[in-house]
């Protein structure tokens, strides 16, 4: 099983070492990267604020939208980001119950990564709306005139899902930091940050009859969080799949969708991960073992979407539906924007077949390019899936080709700057990988070595 | 445990090997604090499991209930209207928030059920006093033994844990009714 | 509406509308200035009032009175009306009878080209807002084109002419009257009227006077594209009389049009269109239906519906007819003789002068179009004759128009001349409209007075003296003749909001009248006639003109005209020109409404375009938006192109009415100016053109880019045989789908509408009627090329067959109300639903804007406001909004809409039937499409009136749901097509 002979864990420091080594960064900026990408993020976070604010001003007509793509960037910026934030939570709370040992190193930052895309993810449904300002009419709120939502829509489906998702995260993530803030309380090099870690860490002190019951919430937040996982990018599907329109209305949406979150998840993870590995020195906390894991789970995953593609175009083929096999024959293959659909094709069919081999597995660099290619590539999927599908629907004389607007570009381009900017901000603040836990692993593994 | 006397130890094995010693000298009001979980301790306390998740179910499910009860409310019984010539009470369409309600509530309560059932958030406490127990939450492992023990000693108690391989041993918080010898 | 304590009633608008103050009680006050605006109100209406408030005598009369006393009471308000629109909106005094917020209609008459076709206006609160047609007017029959439908906007275009000027400086009525009014020592003889064609029986007496009173002056007609000219003259060539045609298409089994697009650009169009309609409704396979033949170059909606269609040079069309009628065995010997062709045009004459053959006498038509010189026409009377067509389906009366005493390049010389001073131009813009090589523009220098009036200012303003704002038919008296003879007294809704007045008056003065006001001038002209009666029906009795009895005596005399004639050499670019079918001749291009309507043809919208066929685009390697230059008659213009299906080969068209230079902002800079490249003798079509490609492109905005339906069931037709053969072709497309869910019951009203596709000719009347009656906003060049239109009812135009001559088919495409509507379960907030009558409704308050209904929409008949278009697009503010229906909300940014199967006409007409204790009858609701449409192509009403006709048709064996197998259910059911192609050409 495993293929790599790497170990998860290198070496048996002391306790204190390994708590120094993980809580330098958090002490001392250790990379002169950090302020430069700092600033930049942060003005292109502002970029994004003063782009969402003239849309709401003007309207969204400031985007290249019209009827009948009337769904384009947005939602399929929304579905994207909504993916990549599936991997931190199937991390900490699927292999934990799995009890995989390679979670331990990586699932602090993955939580970390799925809290800010999901942040990203939920400020695009607010803004496509026409009417921003009323989108709590999707709430059943008590409204004088008795009208409610309609919950055989997928919308508020939607919002629920993602908001629990969001909530759960956080609450899953915050509960896995208390002892390391109490460890970073007690470590404090400045009354400030003691003062304030201490209070993030509610006094926690390590009592074993307090972890009795943080064991257990833990575990049922981890329990809760594995079908939640399973369940928001199925009800995201149905924003598509409930649909009548070809290349939409396809019953495989939601397993497929979830494949196709966790595989960019991952990929995120990938491209996150190298480079704080390296910058930040952890190769013996975040080993080679990790990687070439994380790198099977994309080739799994891979696998799956692309027998989803597979699926969609025999189920077309096989249905003799004229409109699902115009859309899957023509629309997604030689119309305008087709270009998604083949980059798709050859990243997430073709290039991700590269993992099949260690020695692209257990590389950082290459493993690092190769899911910048595929992160982009499971952008261009959403793209093709909800662009290209619409562009050609049912009747001809309504369809029309999609151009964006550099308002809908620059959007996007924001959410990658806030993304990246949130993420920043985390490295510098809180320990970035579970300490208490490492340190529960190393103690484990010193007890196997003898 | 407000007050008692706190013993530190080098490693989580003499912390288990004192938690065994105490528990055979008979102390019962006993505590250990870690730097991380340690396999074995809750037993060696003889700790009961957490009632936590028996607390959390019904709750979790309740709301479940109430979920499905508010769309059945608006769409089927408040305002039943023609939509698309679909039925008001479209059991299918509802089960996804049902779910998503059951895992959002649930964890809510989980959450707050663990700092109610821990006494937290307790920025301060005595033990946060004792020198040297900042070290509790990076490699040092603590026993504590409590005031409501019958077996407490303050000249004894002391000695049987450094007799266990206590660092040091310190009392902590008002242990002015801490037994006396005879 | 709602009234307040203090008795002051605010209407929709927000406007305060005082109630009629009685003298105990004193009117409340919103706030000083308006307390001394009532006030003038009060006063100025106070005498006004003395005619309008005595005891009616007849009911007649009283109706009258009450709408005198409406736009009377306007007049005391026009004083602010210039500086503000808006507040001409509440009556000051409610007329007698007059409900507020109950719309009355009022008849009246629109003249476009001379010809005057009645309508009835509805008025609500003083505001005309709509315009329908007046079904007891002979050449309306209740219907409307697009241009009648759009002039409404004419009326508020804030770019009208704002008063009178005098070189620039602005000036009085009073003072130009007076000039007018001035005797002559020349008698006249440096005095030239230039005017639109007409046949107002008062501009007729008026000239009358001004001859006796100015013995030497001279009047000259004349329009961009000419009326009837060719025509009478090939009359006159083939009769021995300029007589004017008088067709009856329904009682021809066999037409044959060359060149004459008689459903949409003849003068008589809309009794065309109907008559035509009668003999193609198939209720039934096996029933026998007309034959169209159709000859033309550029393809026409006439062209889209013909059984056999030959593309053709517009010079090559002579060809084709003497070769048609040299094969009829009763063609007179002269006209015998072979004409060669190529083999397919050949073929083509072959097979229609057959059929032609084999009609019973009488009842086949040859229909020849203004566009062709006058021996087609001739010929056309010919084989006509030959036909035995002369008395039953192509008969003649006497020409309508009046004839100038002058032509134009007289008038021109005359100018160049010097022997002009006074040059008086009433209406039309000859400046811009010309032929450059007469030099009118340059011989107005030589004239001293030239005085004008028109609407807006502009090319030929810009050269004249006095500039004098003319009357929209809206809001002056007039009167004018329709194409069959028959009088309409043209009364006003509203007092003229810009001091606007008619021509007429400008006449009177010129024939002494002192103090000429237009209600006097017509009422003088119609002594006789009992006036109320006229006004009420909109129609003078018994003005119609008698049909003259022809006989056939020319062939000689064509046999020696076509003699002259040669054909033109193959493979010679001819240039032609069209009236556009939005803009006309340029006098709409500042219409909004009219600028974003798609073209039926094309869907070209807000410009024009060099048209070609593909298989010269493809030998000139040009594709659409390539920018070229023609070059025609020594003239140059750069133009995109635009490839058009089923134009001939060899020919580029281009519409008139473009390229406007004018200052009206929105006409403006809108596509190139046709006319320029015209001569005196190529006004319609211009041999040896060239064409050379730039290397530019120039973006055009059509509003339907994919035009076939790739093999998909959406718009389908047959043949006659093919139907007879298997009538139930398209039952695969309707009736049940399978589904887990069991259906709602619907009782009750079920509002449904029926559309035979046999009879849409794509005219487009219906889209403009529903964006007047639903306040549809329009979105500009810019977001049309985003598809980002907002028209509620669309029309779909697909071409089959091969592309060099294709088939074409209309289908009018607006909400379907489908019974289980994909839009309705996906909306979150319940935004749109379904209504107990069936209907899809959109609650705009509710919506919140998350376009998810129209993605679900398999037919995308919905449309979003991206923007607030009516504060964004200029063409949706201002005075334009003063034509908004109150009936209807105006959408605000952010909020889904569409077709509502007009719900403000149902719930209209079911409050009058509940306030009657009765049930709705039976077509007493008529969706606005419906009751534009000239070819009744659309039937609206309910379900449960199984007797109506929209219900039977559904019940015909060729009604068919458009995507049935979706399973939606639509409520609206399409009919195939049914042609009736000539099997020998099969």
């Amino acid at each position: 099983m495993n293929s790599a002979d790497e170990p998860v864990f290198i070496g048996h420091p002391t306790d204190a070492a390994l708590t120094d080594q993980i809580l330098d960064p958090v002490w001392a900026p250790k990379s002169r990267a950090w302020m430069p990408a700092f600033v930049f993020t942060g003005l292109g976070s502002l970029g994004l604020f003063a782009l969402v604010f003239w849309t709401f001003w003007t309207g969204i007509g400031l985007w290249g939208s019209s009827i009948p793509v009337a769904w384009a960037f947005a939602i399929t910026s929304f579905v994207w980001w909504i993916g990549i934030g599936h991997a931190g939570t199937f991390i900490s709370a699927i292999l934990l119950l799995f009890e995989q040992r390679w979670r331990t190193s990586i699932n602090r930052f993955a939580e970390a990564m799925t809290l800010f895309a999901v942040v990203q993810a939920g400020i695009y449904p607010l803004i496509h709306l026409g009417r921003p300002w009323f989108f709590y009419w999707l709430a059943p709120y008590p409204a004088t005139m008795k009208v409610w939502p309609n919950f055989k829509s997928a919308l508020p489906w939607d919002m629920a899902a993602v908001s629990t998702y969001l909530m759960v995260s956080v609450l899953f993530w915050y509960m896995g930091l208390v002892p390391d803030l109490a460890t970073a309380r007690d470590r404090a090099p400045s009354r400030l940050r003691r003062t304030l870690y201490g209070i993030f860490a509610l006094g926690w002190r390590g009592s074993a009859r307090h972890q009795r019951h943080y064991r257990m919430a833990y575990g049922l937040l981890a329990g809760l969080a594995t079908p939640l996982v399973l369940s928001v990018h199925s009800i995201v599907s149905c924003d598509f799949a409930i649909t009548i329109l070809p290349g939409w209305h396809s019953t495989i949406f939601p397993p497929y969708f979830v494949a196709g979150a966790i595989f960019s998840g991952f990929c995120m993870v990938v491209t996150l991960m190298v480079p704080i590995r390296r910058l930040y020195g952890l190769q013996n906390v975040i080993t080679l073992k990790h990687l070439d894991n994380v790198c099977k789970m994309i080739l799994a995953t891979g696998l799956i979407v692309g027998y989803s593609y597979f699926c969609e175009f025999y189920l077309a083929y096989y249905s003799g539906d004229i409109y699902e096999q115009g859309t899957m024959f023509h629309s997604l293959t030689q119309a305008t924007n087709s270009w998604t659909f083949w980059y798709t094709i050859f990243t997430n069919v073709v290039l991700v077949q590269a993992f099949w081999f260690r020695s692209v597995r257990q590389s950082p660099i290459i493993a690092f390019i190769l899911t910048l290619f595929i992160n982009a590539g499971m952008w261009t999927e959403r793209f093709s899936l909800i662009v290209l599908s619409q562009q050609r629907d049912f009747l001809t004389s309504s369809w029309h080709a999609y151009h964006p607007t550099f308002v809908d570009w620059g959007i996007l381009f924001g959410t990658l700057c806030f993304f990246a900017f949130l993420f920043l901000v985390f490295l510098r603040c809180v320990p970035f990988i579970a300490l208490t836990e490492l340190k529960e692993l190393n103690r484990k593994m010193a007890k196997e070595a003898t | 445990m407000r007050a008692g006397v706190a013993a530190e130890f080098e490693t989580a094995d003499a912390l288990l090997h004192a938690v065994k010693g105490m528990r055979e000298a008979g102390y019962d009001d006993l505590d250990a604090f870690t730097p991380y979980p340690i396999e074995g301790l809750d037993e060696a306390l003889a700790l009961r499991r957490s009632p936590l998740n028996w607390i959390v179910f019904p709750l979790g499910m309740s709301a479940a209930a109430a979920a499905f009860g508010l769309m059945w409310f608006c769409n089927a019984y408040s305002y039943p209207i023609n939509v698309g010539g679909r039925p008001g009470f479209a059991i299918p369409a509802f089960v996804p928030i049902t779910f998503e309600t059951a895992v959002l509530a649930s964890s809510l309560i989980a959450f707050v059920l663990l700092w109610a059932l821990c006494r937290l958030p307790a920025l301060t406490h005595p033990l946060f006093g004792v020198e040297g127990f900042d070290r509790a939450s990076l490699d040092r492992f603590w026993l504590v033994v409590g005031t409501r023990d019958v077996k407490l000693l303050l000249e004894y108690t002391p000695k049987d844990l450094e007799k266990l391989g206590a660092l040091r041993v310190t009392s902590f918080g008002d242990v002015s009714n801490g037994h006396i010898s005879p | 509406m709602s009234a307040d304590e203090d008795g002051r009633v605010s209407n929709d608008n927000g406007l305060v509308r005082l109630r009629r103050p009685s003298p105990e009680v004193a009117s409340p006050w919103r706030s000083l200035d308006e307390r001394d605006q009532t006030a003038t109100y009060l006063a100025s209406i106070g005498d006004d009032l003395g005619e309008a408030t005595e005891p009616p005598s007849a009911t007649s009369r009283r109706t009258f009175l009450q709408f005198l006393g409406a736009s009377m009471s306007l007049a005391g308000l026009d004083g602010c009306a210039r500086k503000q629109p808006a507040q001409i909106l509440p009556y000051s005094i409610t007329p007698d009878g007059a409900i507020p917020g109950v719309p009355r209609e009022y008849a009246t008459a629109m003249t476009l080209d001379g010809f005057a076709t009645g309508l009835l206006v509805r008025s609500s609160e003083g505001r005309p807002t709509k315009v329908e047609g007046n079904p007891d007017h002979p050449t309306s029959r209740g219907k409307t084109t697009l241009l009648q439908q759009a002039s409404l906007l004419q009326l508020y275009d804030p770019d009208r002419m704002r008063g009178v000027e005098n070189r620039g400086r602005p000036s009085s009525w009073e003072a130009l009257l007076a000039l007018l009014c001035k005797d002559r020592s020349d008698a006249g003889a440096g005095l030239r009227i230039l005017a639109e064609p007409t046949a107002s029986p008062t501009f007729q007496r008026l000239l009358g006077l001004v001859a006796s009173r100015h013995p030497g002056s001279k009047n000259t007609f004349w329009s961009a594209m000419p009326v009837l000219a060719n025509t009478l003259a090939g009359a006159q060539l083939a009769l021995g009389k300029r007589l004017q045609p008088r067709l009856d298409f329904a009682r021809a089994d066999v037409i044959l049009t060359l060149d004459a697009d008689f459903l949409t650009s003849m003068e008589d169009q809309l009794v065309y269109s109907r008559d035509w309609a009668a003999r193609r409704r198939v209720a039934s396979p096996g029933q026998a239906m007309s034959r169209l033949y159709t000859v033309e170059c550029a393809l026409s909606p006439t062209g889209t519906m013909a059984d056999h269609r030959l593309a053709r040079r517009s010079a090559e069309i002579l060809q084709v007819a003497r070769a048609i009628a040299a094969q009829l065995p009763t063609i007179a010997p002269e006209l015998r003789g072979a004409v060669e062709l190529d083999p397919a045009a050949a073929r083509f004459a072959a097979a229609v002068a057959r059929d032609l053959a084999r009609c019973a006498p009488g009842s086949s038509l040859v229909v020849v179009g203004e566009r062709q010189p006058p021996w087609l026409h001739a010929l056309g009377w010919a084989m006509n004759a030959a036909l035995g067509n002369l008395r039953t389906t192509a008969q003649a009366e006497d020409p309508v128009l009046l004839e100038g005493s002058q032509d134009l390049p007289a008038l021109v010389h005359d100018m160049q001349a010097g022997a002009v001073d006074t040059l008086i131009i009433l209406d039309g813009n000859p400046v811009y409209s010309t032929p450059p090589e007469l030099g009118l523009e340059a011989a107005m220098d030589q004239v001293r007075e030239r005085i004008y009036c028109a609407d807006y200012h502009n090319e030929t303003a810009s050269r004249c003296t006095w500039v004098a704002p003319r009357a929209h038919y809206l809001e002056s008296w007039g009167d004018g003749r329709a194409y069959d003879g028959t009088v309409s007294i043209v009364q006003p809704l509203i007092e003229a909001l810009h001091g606007a007045r008619p021509p007429i008056e400008l006449l009177g003065a010129l024939a002494g009248l002192s103090a000429p006001h237009a209600h006097a001038l017509v009422r003088a002209t119609h002594p006789a006639s009992d006036w109320d009666a006229a006004l009420q029906r909109g129609v003078v009795n018994d003005t119609t003109s008698p049909l003259v009895a022809i006989t056939f005596g020319g062939a000689a005399a064509i046999a020696a005209a076509l003699g002259t004639t040669i054909a033109p050499s193959p493979h010679v670019l001819e240039l032609d020109f069209y009236l556009s079918p939005t803009v006309h001749d340029g006098r709409f291009t500042n219409n909004p409404w009219l600028l974003e309507q798609p073209e039926p043809t094309t869907k070209l919208t807000w410009e024009n375009a060099a048209l070609v066929a593909p298989a010269l685009a493809k030998r000139l390697g040009l594709a659409n938006e390539d920018v070229v230059e023609l070059v025609c008659n020594g003239r140059a213009l750069s133009v995109p192109v635009f490839i058009s299906p089923g134009q001939a080969d060899d020919a580029v068209a281009l519409w008139l009415g473009y390229g406007r230079s004018g200052a009206e902002s929105i006409a403006s800079k809108r596509g190139v100016n046709a006319a320029s490249l015209r001569t005196r003798s190529t006004l319609a079509f211009a041999p040896d053109a060239r064409l050379r490609k730039l290397g530019l492109a120039q973006s055009l905005a059509s509003m339907q880019t994919q035009r076939t339906m790739l093999g998909r069931p959406i718009a389908l037709a047959s043949t006659k045989a093919g139907y007879e053969a298997n009538p139930g072709f398209t039952s695969e497309h309707k009736g049940e789908v399978a589904s887990l869910m069991k259906p709602v019951p619907f009782e009750g009203l079920q509002w449904a509408m029926s559309i035979d596709l046999g009879l849409c000719t794509g005219c487009s009347s219906c889209m403009v009627a529903c964006q007047a009656e639903n306040n549809i906003p329009v979105v500009g060049k810019a977001e049309v090329e985003k598809n980002r239109e907002m028209h509620w009812l669309r029309i779909d135009t697909y071409f089959t067959g091969e592309v060099d001559n294709p088939g074409v088919i209309h289908q009018p495409m607006m909400c379907q109300h489908c019974e289980t509507a994909p839009c309705e379960y996906v909306c979150p907030v319940n935004a749109t639903v379904h209504s107990p009558d069936g209907l899809n409704e959109m609650v705009y308050n509710r919506c919140v804007g998350t376009r998810f209904c129209s993605n679900n929409c398999p037919y995308k008949v919905r449309r979003f406001n991206w923007f607030d278009w009516n504060k964004r697009v200029a063409a949706n503010q201002g005075s334009y909004q003063l034509a908004h229906n109150p009936e209807v909300t105006v959408r605000e940014r952010g909020v889904m809409e569409k077709c509502s199967y007009c719900v403000q006409r149902i719930r209209g007409a079911e409050i009058t039937a509940q306030i009657a204790h009765r049930m709705l009858a039976p077509g007493e609701v008529r969706s606005a499409c419906q009751q534009a449409c000239p070819t009744g192509a659309i039937e609206f009403g309910s379900l449960s009136h199984v007797e109506s006709t929209m219900v039977k048709w559904r019940q015909e064996p060729r009604s068919y749901a458009v995507l049935n197998d979706q399973g939606t259910r639509p409520r609206t059911m399409y009919l195939a097509r049914i042609d009736n192609p000539n099997p020998e050409l099969a």
